[in-house]
């Protein structure tokens, strides 16, 4: 549960809201409450008066107080459902909003370890799933369980009032009975299945993809059939874990409503014992159980929630883990090398992620500014990690590392779900649509995009997937060239690429560059773009 | 893909529970024994207040009733744990039966269709869509059963009792689903609306999150969370105008119970005065008074249940109109329908693979990719496929594979329809599951021996990687939390296909950006499988790999002509 806090905390930044929508909910149970048993309170009277009447004796009967009370409640009731639905929803859309942002925050300032930790299976499944979760912890869990307790004290209240302090106590040691087996009951004994029913989804998730992924050699192998039964049969599997987590949730639910009839039973048998010495009247009698019968209806929200709770816990423990907050380290600034003539000093750097041997070590380099270098070294000698350090986003584990700041081209082309010019800006968002067509030209995507109807506002698609790997690798250089940065490193700047292009594009990315400082790394020297010289890392 | 019809998407969720019928009828007997058992306790709560209030009959007179009362009281929670078993029960199934549809679906659709959506899109559709018909099945369809037969017994019961007061029930109850009906309308639309927002926005965020680093590097990672929150509060506005119509339907329902139990109520109190006299209200006693506003509330609570579980069928039809659009996108027949087409056509050399005027246009595009095409490949002959990017070579590899059919035309791996005998296939991704190298290997090739598992990862030259963990081949793949490089992974899947003696093997790129120890390994792979006679025809641009190949093939704007 302890997990929980720092959402909780973001919640509960809104006390008066959360407040107020309890309020609302809460003036939506007692008009409920309040219409019955009021209603049974003036049949009761209306009965006795009624016989009264009937026999001759004259008794004066107040119509208009009950009559008033209970048209009162039938409009309240409706108001106030109508309201706290309309309130309390607005107010879970707004949680929904702080969490993602707060929550985007947070994974910007997490350590490169706990990021590179994620595969894009997982991201699909946790984020979307997690955070759902989160949002209506307050509606499906706060709420209801709050004000559960509230309108039984007030219950409680009234029974201490109207009958006595016993039968109020009675009332409250039935109704605790009845709330535990509701909420915290139903936690503990589905708490595990529940909380390792989003650790087996995810597992489905990565193994559906991975399935996926290898549609094509498995298709070729002739075996997409049996891979795929072995996948129903794990979904059916998780399937039949809720179906048991659902199972009990129900029988907690029909035993906590037995015990609010039955509490309901109680009210009625021990009234019968204050009716009968005279302490009570008949009206008072009927109206007390009529009100617990009530409750049933706020409890009933709580065993369904607080059976999701332990997966709802489960969301949160894995969000917190992935949104660590970096070390001091991870966030230093990377100076600017002493002598102005320079581009980069890295003196003895050693490249190492936490808990591994260290990729790299004594690696020393002098670039002077408006040098172009090439770093050649096959997969695995550490480039990708070299020039993640170079660019400042692997924290040298040793050594000095100075430079200008830089533009960097990842190996891994990122684009954004988005325009193909929101992906182009990122790299200068004062760049104007002369300045992006420019770039295009250069990476010869100009023409391409020229024939789009909508141009540069193309949608890009899935992680760019309406286009071709060759394509997406040079709409990412050209947003790494429109950075204004004056030093550049860029890795495998032409995967996907043909040769013919490759040179092309190379003889204008010269030009282009020129005054800058430029590092290149690339497994072969056929892949890298014009350079002062190079270094091969072994 | 297109929406397909909510007609036609309630049709496929009354198909889907077709099989599952006895569960959805045990749920709504119990539900129904349930309720049979509310009425009952509400009888005997107004039989003891009548007895002890206007007969004035002793409590210890009426412990019977009490006993009876409890008893009846642990019916009604049975019932309603066992209707909740039941419900749960069918939905599992029902979840079964729609994942395998998507499943042959997807099968049918083959790996160039699936390649072309996101596998996590794809992942998400069979999980959580599929997921989300859960609460229709198990809490939707037997209440709405419920929601009719439980109110019509109460009303029978009410009616035999006081028939003016089963009056203002019945006068208020078909209005409450007409006029549900005419909110609900605009609701439901409103809601599919909803559902797709919300999963636009949470694409938005998974995306601004997958690209985090690319964003931290040009240092907008403050103005991708700005673009967010503008996003998500749009987003809010827009919703809750939604929302502020949809909670109508709920308010009104609850506006027609709270008035026709505040009309009974006071109905039933002057009626008892002897005020009203008219109809039956004379013959009203405690006992039934007071019964029929206990049972009031009753009458409406199934509705009510069915207004809180409406959300459960919106976004049932929201997956289910997902699901059934990726149904409908390729339907299950058509890859089979073409290729049955051509099968009784001649047979083919058993030695050859042979394309006979094959024309092939890729859906949605008006030009065909290759017109008339013919080609011969002889069993055991090497052949490399050059020319420009999007020339073709791909296409040409995903026909030859069965991956694609032609429009026209046929074509013949060794006298058999393509894809009918496995083959050796590598993309120009690797493709490996969280597991061990073992569990990588029999994933193609599930009775291969340790031994046998041992050397093919030796010949792909990652021997020395699965020497180095613990295991051997028993260790997982992705230790250390550091998965294969794209070379090494490659060289996995080409383990698998030594593993399997394929005799055709298709490659598409096979050395695209890849380091000179992988190249060299897969070209030294590619050159014992080639002379252990095995037929390969792959696409590359790559110098050494067009040495190996006995015939190198041209393809280019939907040609093929020997280089």
């Amino acid at each position: 549960m302890r997990e929980l806090a720092p959402w909780l905390a973001l919640i509960f930044q809104r006390p008066w809201r959360l407040v107020l929508g309890g309020v609302l909910i809460l003036a939506t149970l007692a008009s409920g409450i309040g219409l019955l048993a009021l209603s049974g309170w003036f049949i009761t009277d209306t009965a006795i008066v009624g016989i009264l009447l009937a026999a001759g004796t004259q008794v004066a009967v107040n119509l208009y107080v009950p009559g008033g009370g209970i048209r009162f409640f039938a409009v309240s009731r409706t108001v106030a459902r109508y309201l706290e639905r309309v309130y309390n929803h607005d107010t879970v859309l707004r949680l929904l909003t702080d969490i993602r942002v707060a929550l985007f925050h947070r994974l910007a300032g997490a350590s490169r370890t706990g990021q590179s930790r994620l595969s894009g299976a997982q991201w699909l499944s946790r984020l979307t799933s997690d955070v759902d979760a989160l949002d209506t912890i307050y509606l499906r869990v706060i709420a209801p369980a709050a004000l559960a307790g509230v309108i039984t004290l007030l219950v409680a209240l009234l029974a201490w009032v109207l009958f006595s302090g016993a039968v109020a106590l009675g009332l409250l040691a039935i109704t605790t009975l009845a709330f535990v087996l509701a909420t915290v009951a139903v936690y503990v004994r589905t708490r595990e299945p529940s909380y390792r029913q989003a650790d087996r989804q995810e597992e489905l998730r990565t193994a559906v993809v991975e399935h996926i992924e290898g549609f094509a050699e498995l298709r070729a192998a002739g075996r997409t059939g049996r891979h795929g039964a072995w996948l129903l049969r794990q979904a059916h599997q998780m399937n039949s874990e809720q179906v048991e987590v659902d199972s009990k949730v129900g029988w907690h639910q029909a035993i906590s409503h037995l015990l609010i009839n039955l509490c309901a039973v109680f009210a009625l048998w021990a009234g019968y014992g204050l009716y009968e010495t005279g302490a009570i009247s008949g009206p008072v009698l009927v109206l007390l159980p009529i009100a617990i019968l009530g409750l049933a209806e706020v409890y009933s929200m709580l065993p369904d929630a607080f059976g999701k709770l332990g997966s709802t816990v489960s969301s949160a423990a894995r969000l917190n883990r992935d949104a660590t907050p970096a070390g001091e380290q991870g966030k230093a600034e990377i100076p600017a090398p002493a002598d102005d003539h320079l581009a980069l000093v890295a003196q003895d750097i050693a490249v190492r992620y936490d808990g591994f041997a260290p990729i790299l070590t004594h690696f020393d380099l002098t670039l002077s500014r408006g040098e172009r270098i090439g770093i050649l070294g096959r997969s695995g000698s550490g480039k990708s990690s070299l020039a993640d350090t170079l660019a400042g986003l692997l924290p040298a584990s040793r050594g000095e590392l100075a430079r200008q700041p830089c533009a960097y081209l990842t190996q891994q082309t990122a684009l954004f779900d988005d325009t193909l010019r929101a992906n182009l800006i990122l790299g200068n968002p004062a760049a104007t649509d002369a300045e992006l067509w420019q770039v295009l030209e250069l990476v010869e995507l100009g023409d391409r995009f020229a024939r789009e109807p909508e141009q540069l506002d193309t949608w890009l698609g899935n992680t760019g997937s309406r286009l071709s790997g060759g394509e997406a690798r040079r709409v990412a250089l050209a947003r790494v060239l429109l950075n204004p940065a004056p030093l550049v490193v860029l890795d495998e700047p032409f995967t996907g690429l043909d040769g013919d292009t490759r040179s092309r594009i190379s003889k204008r990315l010269e030009r282009w560059l020129e005054g800058k400082s430029v590092i290149s790394l690339a497994h072969g020297s056929e892949a890298l773009p014009a350079t002062d010289r190079v270094i091969h890392l072994e | 893909m297109t929406a397909p019809e909510q007609r036609n998407v309630r049709r496929w969720l009354t198909e889907l529970a077709a099989g599952n019928r006895r569960w959805v009828q045990g749920a709504v007997l119990t539900g129904t024994l349930a309720g049979i058992a509310t009425i009952v306790q509400m009888v005997l709560l107004a039989r003891i207040v009548h007895l002890g209030v206007i007969e004035g009959i002793a409590v210890s007179e009426l412990m019977d009733l009490f006993i009876v009362l409890v008893i009846t009281l642990v019916i009604r929670a049975l019932f309603q744990g066992l209707q909740t078993r039941l419900a749960a029960q069918c939905s599992k199934r029902v979840r079964r039966t729609a994942r395998r549809q998507i499943h042959r679906h997807w099968q049918a659709a083959g790996p160039v269709a699936m390649g072309q959506e996101s596998a996590g899109a794809l992942a998400r559709e069979w999980i959580d869509h599929v997921e989300a018909l859960h609460g229709y099945y198990a809490r939707f369809l037997p209440q709405m059963q419920l929601s009719v037969i439980v109110p019509l017994l109460i009303l029978a019961l009410v009616f035999w009792l006081d028939w003016l007061a089963a009056v203002f029930l019945l006068l208020s109850a078909p209005l409450i689903p007409l006029f549900m009906a005419l909110v609900g309308m605009g609701a439901e639309k409103l809601n599919q609306q909803h559902f797709e927002t919300i999963s636009r926005l949470s694409g938005q965020f998974l995306d601004k999150v997958r690209g985090l680093t690319t964003l931290q590097l040009f240092g907008q990672t403050e103005s991708a969370a700005d673009l967010l929150a503008r996003r998500s509060d749009r987003y809010r506005v827009v919703t809750m105008k939604t929302l502020k119509i949809a909670f109508l339907s709920s308010a009104v329902l609850e506006f027609f119970a709270s008035v026709a139990i505040a009309v009974i109520a006071i109905y039933i109190g002057f009626g008892l005065l002897g005020y009203i006299t008219f109809g039956p209200a004379d013959e009203l006693t405690l006992f039934t008074g007071l019964l029929i506003l206990l049972l009031a509330p009753e009458f409406f609570q199934p509705l009510r249940t069915l207004s809180q579980y409406y959300h459960d069928r919106a976004a049932a039809l929201g997956a289910g109109t997902e699901i059934l659009a990726r149904l409908q996108d390729y339907p299950a027949s058509t890859l089979q329908v073409k290729s049955e087409q051509s099968a009784p056509a001649t047979a083919g050399s058993p030695s050859l693979i042979t394309l006979d005027s094959v024309s092939f246009t890729h859906p949605g595009e008006a030009k065909p990719w290759f017109r008339d095409l013919n080609l011969q490949i002889e069993k055991g002959h090497a052949v490399a496929l050059t020319g420009p990017s999007g020339g073709g070579k791909s296409t040409l590899l995903y026909l030859l594979a069965g991956f694609l059919a032609p429009d026209s035309g046929e074509i013949r791996v060794f006298g058999q329809v393509p894809g009918k005998a496995a083959f050796g296939w590598l993309g120009q991704k690797g493709f490996l599951v969280h597991g061990t190298w073992a569990d990588n290997l029999r994933l193609t090739s599930p009775d291969a021996s340790d031994v046998a598992i041992d050397a093919a990862l030796r010949r792909v030259g990652l021997g020395d990687l699965v020497d180095s963990r613990e295991d051997g081949i028993y260790s997982p793949v992705s230790d250390q939390g550091r998965g294969l490089s794209g070379g090494q992974a490659r060289r996995l899947s080409l383990a698998r296909i030594f593993l399997a003696d394929y005799d055709l093997i298709l490659l598409d790129e096979p050395t695209a950006g890849l380091d000179s120890a992988s190249e060299i390994y897969i070209l030294e792979s590619l050159r014992k499988l080639s002379q252990a006679g095995k037929t390969l025809v792959f696409s590359t641009h790559h110098h050494a790999l067009l040495t190996l190949a006995d015939r190198v093939l041209t393809v280019d704007d939907g040609e093929v002509y020997h280089a």
